[in-house]
């Protein structure tokens, strides 16, 4: 039932005849220069465009439009919520998050807790407990509260533990974090990247007011909203190096056909990708390990796009026994090769690589 | 740079009658935002109010005017209680004497007869394929409305029913004619002409607009635009029916020949060219029957031929050209479709030099290279 009601929501999607899908498979099959059939590179991007701080009510939103007409708004509202201490004894259940801050350990009053970011996605078509949606939520939100990762110890700048840290007042109170993410077209290809790029520049554009109060008593703000701080720390400070503040993760999707990456595929690329990876990256702003890479790998997601891919989801496993044939469509098998792999993270993740190259366009973006 | 950021673009919508009825309705919702608005938004999106009737953007439910003089044409609604004309489409205001109307910014398809259609099959039925030719209703396509295999034209037998999948399945392309359309407005399609049938060795890509559908009013609107700044009149670009809605032209850069199909109903498919008569001369001492059988053997297969790199370069090229056409309103036909192809091989050239290593991302025509292949198809001769 769910299926079939998933298929007639997503009836827009093209069903492509096998000589399309074979046109486009060898096409971006070609060693070293796949022909991709808009024209791009490998690596290059659909142009964007992109505004932050457009809702008055939140503490900070963004706009983004892909080239294709899909956009996204994303509204970030922060809420000052009481720290609920409860005895260790309850310790045991500590991964139920279905009771909202309810579970909070002693040690999640000073480190943070994940459940205090929430997340809803709202896409056209699909009811709000629809799969795609809260999949896509969960999955933005676990590398965003991830991202805390081993910086623990980097703790003179204010973004110690990363996001979850941050939204710690005082041992007694802490921010919440309601993340609302708008798809406010059709999903006219996978909208991960659409709406991971638009979350993080929402994110960039948070403020949250700026603290009177010290110490362990009760939170009191500075009504002044010029003086309100940056969720993330803006590179006000000429001296510190950019690289090593703190952002918001950003999740790309990269796809592999042959021995080819290709970076933000289209739907018809999608359906013809031999392997569809999402990769969840940020900043590293671990200074002490003094490595040479810039950015940090915080999750990958496999064939998150299958119901949208042609290949490896047919059930006839006796066509493997067929030979090929030049020109005609087959579904591919089998899983994803480690050098292609290899190739996929680096392309990403390399310094100067396409992951650098997005997180300083998105920074680039002016906060109005 | 592997990511362009563009600042969001403020679209001026030309001016557009204020209206106090409306404001009235609206004023308990939107009393709260007022001074958000006001805030947010660029002074430029204010009501700009003209005493004239402009050919702004109007969008449904606004009334256009309210002066009794105009009579409301296609595309607009007047209560009757009122003499107000309200649009009830998105789209450009149009007066022809004292006929006002409202031609829409896209609109779907409306099947003719006789017209050339690029469809998509989406149902297979035990005795006709069900087509999305981008109409309001999917087409239908009899069994008895295409080439049988085994000769000329034979009457459809029980085994052809049978094996109605081996013709065409789901998510098949097919080029097709209009062979008749329905009360309903729903159309039905035959393919019985060696010209037609599947689709093959090419990409698809489907373009919006007005299409075929307001033929008459698009060609004047693109003399129109012709003489006016590029991408000043949204909304009249889309394939319009014409002379000749597929050909073939030689491709430069070593792309052999391509074929261009444009479907009336904005659905287009470019192809390497195949000389299927060119196939059948090797085999010179077939008799014509048996050359007939050797056509209709080779029009329903999948299979694609070899196709060198060069043409799927000049393929996503031509592909890319017309995107570009349609991105700025101006009509896809042959002439300008052939023109922006000649225009980006130009703008290519002389870009050339500028940026050495961003070699692989050429074929991409986006910003300043599709202002220049505009500018080129419009004023250049």
């Amino acid at each position: 039932m769910s299926s079939q009601r998933q298929a007639s929501s997503a009836a827009q999607v093209p069903h492509l005849s096998p000589a399309e899908l074979s046109y486009l498979y060898t096409s971006l099959a070609l060693p070293q220069n796949p022909i991709r059939p808009d024209g791009r590179s490998p690596t290059q991007f659909r142009p964007l465009s992109a505004e932050s701080n457009i809702l008055p009510g939140t503490n900070g939103s963004a706009r983004i439009g892909f080239a294709d007409g899909t956009q996204a708004i994303v509204g970030v509202k922060a809420e000052v919520e009481r720290t609920v201490l409860i005895s260790d004894t309850l310790d045991v259940d500590q991964d139920a998050e279905t009771v909202e801050g309810a579970e909070e350990s002693a040690s999640a009053a000073t480190g943070g807790h994940g459940s205090w970011v929430q997340m809803s996605i709202e896409i056209p078509g699909f009811r709000d407990d629809d799969a795609l949606p809260v999949f896509l939520a969960e999955m933005l939100r676990e590398s965003l509260v991830g991202s805390v990762g081993g910086n623990e110890d980097n703790g003179e700048r204010h973004m110690a533990g990363g996001l979850k840290g941050r939204l710690v007042i005082n041992k007694r109170w802490h921010w919440r974090l309601y993340i609302d993410v708008l798809l406010l077209s059709q999903p006219l290809s996978y909208p991960l990247p659409l709406l991971s790029l638009t979350t993080h520049l929402a994110l960039l554009s948070t403020k949250l007011p700026k603290l009177k109060s010290t110490g362990e008593e009760d939170p009191f703000f500075d009504d002044d909203w010029a003086a309100a701080e940056y969720l993330y720390p803006r590179s006000s400070t000429i001296n510190s190096n950019p690289s090593q503040q703190v952002r918001p993760p950003v999740t790309l999707l990269v796809i592999s056909v042959g021995e080819n990456v290709i970076f933000d595929p289209s739907r018809e690329e999608i359906a013809v990708a031999d392997a569809v990876l999402a990769i969840s990256f940020t900043r590293n702003s671990d200074s002490d390990t003094g490595t040479d890479e810039p950015l940090k790998l915080l999750l990958t997601q496999r064939g998150i796009a299958n119901s949208e891919t042609e290949n490896g989801n047919g059930p006839d496993s006796a066509a493997a026994a067929e030979e090929e044939t030049p020109g005609v469509w087959r579904p591919r098998r089998g899983g994803i090769k480690r050098s292609v792999l290899a190739e996929m993270m680096k392309t990403a993740l390399k310094k100067g690589g396409v992951g650098e190259e997005v997180l300083a366009g998105l920074e680039g973006v002016e906060v109005a | 740079m592997a990511i362009t950021i563009l600042p969001p673009v403020v679209e001026d919508l030309g001016p557009y009658q204020a209206d106090s009825d409306s404001d009235d309705s609206m004023s308990d919702i939107s009393d709260s935002d007022v001074d958000m608005d006001s805030a947010s938004r660029p002074q430029k999106r204010a009501r700009t109010v003209s005493k004239k009737l402009g050919d702004g953007v109007v969008i449904p439910g606004q009334v256009v005017t309210d002066d009794p003089q105009w009579m409301r044409g296609h595309g607009t609604y007047i209560n009757p209680l009122s003499t107000s004309i309200i649009a009830t489409v998105a789209g450009n205001v149009e007066k022809t004497n004292k006929l006002l109307s409202v031609r829409p910014l896209r609109a779907r398809y409306n099947p003719e007869i006789g017209d050339l259609v690029v469809g998509r099959i989406v149902e297979v039925q035990s005795k006709r394929w069900k087509v999305d030719i981008a109409a309001p209703l999917l087409a239908q396509l009899p069994l008895s409305a295409i080439n049988l295999p085994g000769g000329i034209l034979r009457r459809r037998t029980s085994t052809d029913e049978l094996q109605i999948r081996t013709f065409f399945s789901e998510g098949d392309l097919v080029i097709a004619e209009v062979q008749s359309v329905h009360q309903d407005g729903s159309a039905s399609l035959h393919t019985r002409s060696l010209e037609y049938g599947k689709l093959r060795n090419g990409v698809f890509l489907a373009v919006t607009g007005t299409g075929g559908s307001k033929a008459g009013s698009s060609s004047k609107g693109g003399s129109k635009s012709s003489s006016a700044v590029p991408g000043a009149i949204p909304g009249i670009g889309g394939v319009v029916r014409s002379r000749r809605q597929r050909w073939s032209l030689i491709a430069e850069n070593g792309g052999g020949e391509i074929d261009v199909v444009l479907g009336v109903n904005g659905y287009i498919f470019i192809s390497k060219h195949v000389d299927n008569a060119a196939a059948m001369t090797n085999t010179d001492s077939v008799s014509h029957n048996r050359m007939e059988e050797l056509v209709s053997s080779t029009i329903y297969s999948s299979q694609n031929d070899e196709i060198p790199m060069q043409t799927r370069r000049e393929i996503a090229r031509l592909s890319q050209s017309i995107q570009v056409l349609v991105q700025h309103g101006v009509r896809v036909d042959e002439d300008t479709v052939t023109k922006a192809y000649r225009a980006s091989l130009q703008v290519d050239i002389e870009m050339g030099d500028d940026d050495e290593e961003e070699d692989e991302g050429r074929e991409y025509l986006e910003g300043s290279k599709a202002r220049q292949i505009i500018e080129i198809v419009l004023h250049g001769k």
